[in-house]
Order: C-alpha cells, then sequence, then structure tokens
C-alpha cells in the first residue's frame, strides 16, 4: 500500500502550492486547442499518453505493460488538487486522460472542456457497474468511466466502543467520547447530518441546513477533531471511532497490529458514495490511445492488479472481487453498490448559492 | 556613469523579482476580492464589496481572536525558549557558536508540513511518548496531547522557535561586554545588570524576533489542521478552506487583503519603533 494518506497529506500541502500555481491562473482564459472535440473518437492508438492523475494513485506496472503492448509512451504527470487540475485545463494545457471526481466532471463538462465518447466502443463496457449507468453527472454515459468508489461510513474500535448500532448517530456514543472524529470535509459532514435529520443528502434548504448545524454542534461535543486523517487517527490511538471512508480502513488494518479490532459499517438513514473517474479532456492529442487505455485499466485481470495495488475498490468486474478478497476478515468494508439500491447516494452540489450555503454552515460549525 | 549609478544596477534582479513574484500577484488577490463566483464555480472578477461584507460577519471574530491569541501564546513561549537559547551561545558559545547555531538552523531545512507531521506520531494517543511514559509507569492511561489548543500552539513555537532565535542572537551577539562589565562594577546584581543594561540593549533583537514569530503564526493553517481539535480552527485554516473546500476564491482573497492589512499594523507599529531607537541610537 503506497496510498496511504494521499489525500491528507495533500490537502494540507495544497495550501502551500497554491503560489506555484498562481492566483491569476483561476480567470484567465486562453484559446483552447480543441483537438479532441467533436470528433468520434475511436479506441486505436493515435500517439503517445499523457496522464494527469493524483500521485501514487496507479499500479505503474500497468503504465509500461500498456506502452509494450501497444508501442506507445505512457508519460505521467501529478495534480494534489481538483482545483489545480481545473486550472491547467482552462490554460489549455494538454492531457490524454485526466482522474476528477463526478463533481468536477460535472464542472469541467459545463465549461466545455471534456470530449465524449462513445463507452460502447470499449471492450470491457460491460465490466462496468450498472451503478454507473446514467448518473446525474453524466446521463448519456459519454463523459467518464468510474475509476474507484468510496462509500462514507462509520469505523470504529470493537475492544473501545460497543453499542454500534449501524446509524449516523452511533458518532454520539458516549464510549468514543473525545475521541470521535468528523470527516473534515464539508460535504460528508453535512451529509450525515442531514441523513440523520430525514432530509435530502443535498438539501440547498436553509431552515434544513440550520438544523444540521445543530446536530453537528451537539456531535461536536463528543468529538476530537475534524479531520480527512482517518488512517493515521486510527493507527495512532488518537481516535476510537471516526467518520471514513471504507478504502481507508483497508489501509488502517493494513497497518495495525490487530486489524481484527478496526471495524467499518454503513448506515441505515444512507450511504454517501462518492466516485473518481477518467475523462478525456478536449485538449488531448492522442484521445484513441486515451480510449484503448481506459479499456485497459478496466480489463477483469488489470483492474484487480490495481485494486491489490492502491487499495482502493473499484466498481469493475474483477476489481470487485479482488477488493472482497483483500478484506475478507472485514466484509463489512466491501459494500456493493446494486445490494445497496435506494440507499446509496451521490453528493450533488452544481449550484454555486446552495455551496456557498453549505460551506458558510460547515465553517460556523467549526469556527463556533 | 556615476558610481551609485553602477551599483544602483545591482538592484535590477531583485526589484523584478518582487514586482513579478510578490506585486503582481498581490493586484491579483486584491483584485479578486471583489470578485464573485459563478454558477460554474469559476472566480470572476467585478467590483462587489459583498466578500468584505462578510469577512466582518461575526461568525469569524471567534475565529480571528483564537488565531491572535494562539500567535501571542506563541511569540512569548519562544521568547522565553529563544532567549536563554540564544543568550548561552551567543555569550558562552565560545568558538563552537557558529556549530551551535547550524544545529539550531539545521532541522528547519525539513519541510515544516513533515515536521508536523512528526509530531502527530510522537505525541499521539498510542504515540511514542504516551506509549514510554505508560510503560515506565509514570502514568496508567495515556494522555491526550494532540488535538488540543496546546498541541497548536506548541506545533507553531516549534515551527517558529528559530525565526526568534536568531534575530535575538545577533543583538546579543553585538552586545559590547564591557557595558555588562560595566554594569557589575556599578555594583549591579546579575539580575539587575540583566534587566536594566542586557535587556534593553537587545530590545530591537526581541521586537525584530517578535514580529517574525507572531505574523506567520497568526496566518499559519497547518499547526491547526494537524495538531488540532474540534475548537482551534483559525484564520490560515479559514482562507484554506474557501480555496479548496469552499471553491470560493473571491472570498479567500478578500480574507487573505484583511488579514494582510491587520498584520500591516503591526508590521508599521514595529518598524516605526526600530527607525526610533536608530535615531535615539545615533544621538
Amino acid at each position: 500500500m503506497t496510498d496511504l494518506s494521499r489525500r491528507q497529506l495533500l490537502q494540507a500541502g495544497a495550501g502551500m502550492a497554491l503560489a506555484a500555481y498562481g492566483l491569476s491562473g483561476c480567470t484567465v482564459e486562453r484559446q483552447v486547442d480543441r483537438s479532441a472535440e467533436g470528433r468520434i473518437i475511436k479506441p486505436e492508438v493515435d500517439g503517445d499518453l499523457l496522464l494527469y492523475n493524483w500521485a501514487q494513485y496507479m499500479d505503474p506496472a500497468l503504465k509500461k505493460e500498456f506502452g509494450e503492448k501497444y508501442g506507445v509512451e505512457v508519460n505521467e504527470v501529478n495534480f494534489d488538487n481538483l482545483e489545480a487540475m481545473v486550472i491547467k485545463l482552462r490554460s489549455g494545457a494538454s492531457y490524454d486522460l485526466i482522474w476528477p471526481s463526478t463533481e468536477y466532471v460535472y464542472r469541467l463538462n459545463q465549461e466545455g472542456l471534456l470530449a465524449r465518447f462513445d463507452r460502447s466502443l470499449l471492450k470491457n463496457n460491460d465490466n462496468i457497474s450498472p451503478f454507473y449507468d446514467s448518473p446525474w453527472w453524466d446521463p448519456n454515459n459519454e463523459l467518464g468511466i468510474p475509476y474507484t468508489y468510496y462509500t462514507t461510513g462509520i469505523a470504529w474500535r470493537t475492544d473501545e466502543v460497543s453499542g454500534m448500532e449501524g446509524s449516523w448517530n452511533d458518532l454520539l456514543n458516549p464510549d468514543a467520547a473525545g475521541r470521535m472524529f468528523i470527516l473534515d470535509d464539508f460535504q460528508e459532514a453535512i451529509g450525515e447530518a442531514n441523513l440523520i435529520n430525514g432530509f435530502d443528502l443535498n438539501t440547498p434548504n436553509p431552515d434544513e441546513l440550520e438544523t444540521s448545524k445543530e446536530t453537528l454542534l451537539q456531535q461536536k461535543e463528543n468529538a476530537r477533531g475534524f479531520s480527512t486523517n482517518s488512517v493515521q487517527n486510527l493507527v495512532t490511538g488518537s481516535a476510537v471511532m471516526h467518520q471514513a471512508w471504507n478504502g481507508d480502513i483497508v489501509n488502517v488494518r493494513n497497518q495495525v497490529d490487530e486489524p481484527e479490532l478496526y471495524q467499518y459499517e454503513t448506515c441505515k438513514e444512507g450511504v454517501p458514495v462518492g466516485t473518481d473517474l477518467m475523462s478525456i479532456p478536449i485538449t488531448a492529442r492522442s484521445p484513441g490511445t486515451a480510449m484503448l487505455f481506459m479499456d485497459w485499466i478496466i480489463d477483469p485481470e488489470n483492474s484487480a492488479r490495481n485494486v491489490r495495488w492502491n487499495g482502493y475498490p473499484q466498481p469493475v468486474e474483477g476489481a470487485k472481487q479482488q477488493f472482497a478478497e483483500l478484506v475478507k476478515e472485514a466484509p463489512s468494508i466491501d459494500v456493493d453498490l446494486e445490494a445497496l439500491a435506494d440507499s446509496a447516494l451521490e453528493y450533488r452540489l452544481d449550484d454555486a448559492e446552495a455551496r456557498q450555503l453549505w460551506t458558510e454552515t460547515f465553517t460556523e460549525v467549526k469556527a463556533g | 556613469m556615476t558610481a551609485g549609478g553602477f551599483w544602483n544596477r545591482f538592484l535590477i534582479p531583485g526589484a523584478a523579482w518582487l514586482l513579478l513574484l510578490f506585486l503582481v500577484p498581490l493586484v491579483f488577490v486584491l483584485a479578486l476580492s471583489f470578485g464573485y463566483v459563478d454558477d460554474l464555480g469559476r472566480a470572476v472578477y467585478a467590483t462587489d464589496f459583498d466578500n468584505y461584507a462578510d469577512a466582518f460577519d461575526p461568525t469569524y471574530f471567534p475565529v480571528l481572536l483564537r488565531s491572535v491569541g494562539f500567535a501571542l501564546a506563541t511569540t512569548v513561549l519562544c521568547l522565553l525558549i529563544g532567549y536563554p537559547v540564544a543568550y548561552y551561545i551567543a555569550r558562552f558559545g565560545g568558538r563552537y557558536r557558529n556549530v551551535l547555531i547550524v544545529l539550531l538552523v539545521l532541522p528547519f531545512f525539513v519541510n515544516y508540513l513533515v515536521r508536523t507531521y512528526a509530531w502527530v506520531a510522537l505525541l499521539a494517543d498510542e504515540g511514542l511518548v504516551n506509549n514510554a511514559i505508560v510503560d515506565l509507569g509514570i502514568v496508567n492511561e495515556p494522555i491526550q496531547m494532540i488535538n488540543t489548543p496546546w498541541a497548536v500552539i506548541g506545533g507553531l513555537t516549534y515551527g517558529y522557535l528559530v525565526f526568534m532565535i536568531l534575530p535575538v542572537y545577533g543583538s546579543l551577539e553585538r552586545l559590547d561586554k564591557s557595558v555588562i562589565e560595566a554594569g557589575k562594577d556599578l555594583y549591579g546584581t546579575r539580575l539587575q545588570t540583566f534587566l536594566h543594561v542586557t535587556l534593553p540593549q537587545t530590545k530591537q533583537g526581541i521586537l525584530a524576533g517578535s514580529v517574525l514569530v507572531f505574523l506567520p503564526a497568526v496566518g499559519d493553517f497547518v499547526a491547526a489542521q494537524l495538531l488540532g481539535g474540534p475548537d482551534t480552527y483559525m484564520v490560515g485554516n479559514l482562507i484554506q478552506d474557501q480555496f479548496f473546500a469552499a471553491n470560493n476564491w473571491p472570498f479567500g482573497a478578500a480574507l487573505t487583503v484583511v488579514m494582510m492589512l491587520f498584520l500591516s499594523i503591526w508590521m508599521i507599529a514595529y518598524l516605526r519603533s526600530a527607525a526610533r531607537d536608530v535615531r535615539g541610537a545615533a544621538i
């Protein structure tokens, strides 16, 4: 496992990196090279690849073997936050494949920065989980292929905490008083409070958000902090309970002496599901090769290898079975998207006003 | 060409550097702070004052107060720890002076973020320190050290200590030893000599060190993010969240401008005090 706390470390580092990108980039729009726009992308070799991804997010052997098989060079550059990626794309930088989250796919597409492609041209198209058929951010299945997904639930230590009920209200469990962490993520924090209160996960209603704020303030009394660093907090014993993404608990269990003590539950009020995807920007110079590469990554055998390497579940056949194998000692970590049916929920913030209301609400919780 | 004209040319690289990498970005921050976010989440330049109105929302007062409080505590701690260290090295370091200073500065070449992470591993409930004191029987249960305000102040103190030691050391090193001897000759006790001779003479070093510690500590976000608890949210965290979580760059820019103005007040006060002392010394 090389990806122990990618999000957390990078989030902290992101502020420092900000200067390097320059604030000026955020609204300066240059003429974009729209090479992949408006043509049907065939999955065939049309040049070398330049991937733009999180660091340490893909088994490097897969790149190497792809390059050997198709006789192309596969190069990779990394971003350490999604805003930085957007800025690069807006400024016209050319990449063949990028790894945005669902919300960023939606945003990039609204800005006309993503190429459309026909998913059915991929040999492994049928491997993709039906959960990803016409999602809100891609109703026509033409903007992205799911790469990894993560459910949000509660991780806890069975030797310290008892009486867990499979509910978000478990965050108030007195056994975890002062040793419980809420994710330092405005969507995850407000989201679970919304679910407790029976509101829509993505409610933009100010009164409902006010109620959820009170719920969070009550949970804060029981908390030791807000953090996305669940792996470190649990491994170092500072946390006995943590709102957490399931993939991170795999990494926790790999790092501790008694993995059986670390359990994970999803909650009956609702299970938020997040997804990172592979998409082709319109600036891609080799969109055809990029199609081949996506197909290569969701190949059952390759995706299984990738899961073994990075520890994150992938919603494709092969990877699913491999992830189940990885967590067979703690099957609750393995969340079957299809089985979740109605309780699986996606965060959706496509309205600037609602987003501001949400972030202000979370700031009030943290500042108070 | 005059000699002055020749030497002035050496200012060009530095001036260009400041202009391009400091002033120009600063102008962008200022321009952005009057902007807004469109429906696609893009920052748009405008001439709104809304962000400034929001910046003075009472919600944020506790955050600002907390940041100033933490930074003041950090400055005092840095002074209490740093002054004796600088004093010892300057007066008794002898030929090892420079070696000692290098040893002090060396850890600060490691990235601040990484060093702060190290503290998390050290001070966690089942970290090295707690395991050691539990094993030694000093305490029965681990003590919660991180995720507290104290941990944040400790992290800030550790992070910025060297900025206090160096200027204080500089002023102590320049101090004429015969002045101290004169103080003792005039029947001053050690304490009296220190309070009436050494301390006033090193006032500028202390002030410079305090400013160098206080200003970055107020805006720091790393210590609170990694070592903080539920009640340690600082201005730096607020600003960082605007850029990377809330996606509200204009508001983040406005907060930055407000904070820079606030910090400038302290900076100007310091510069005036320094200038006054220089004039005083000249007379």
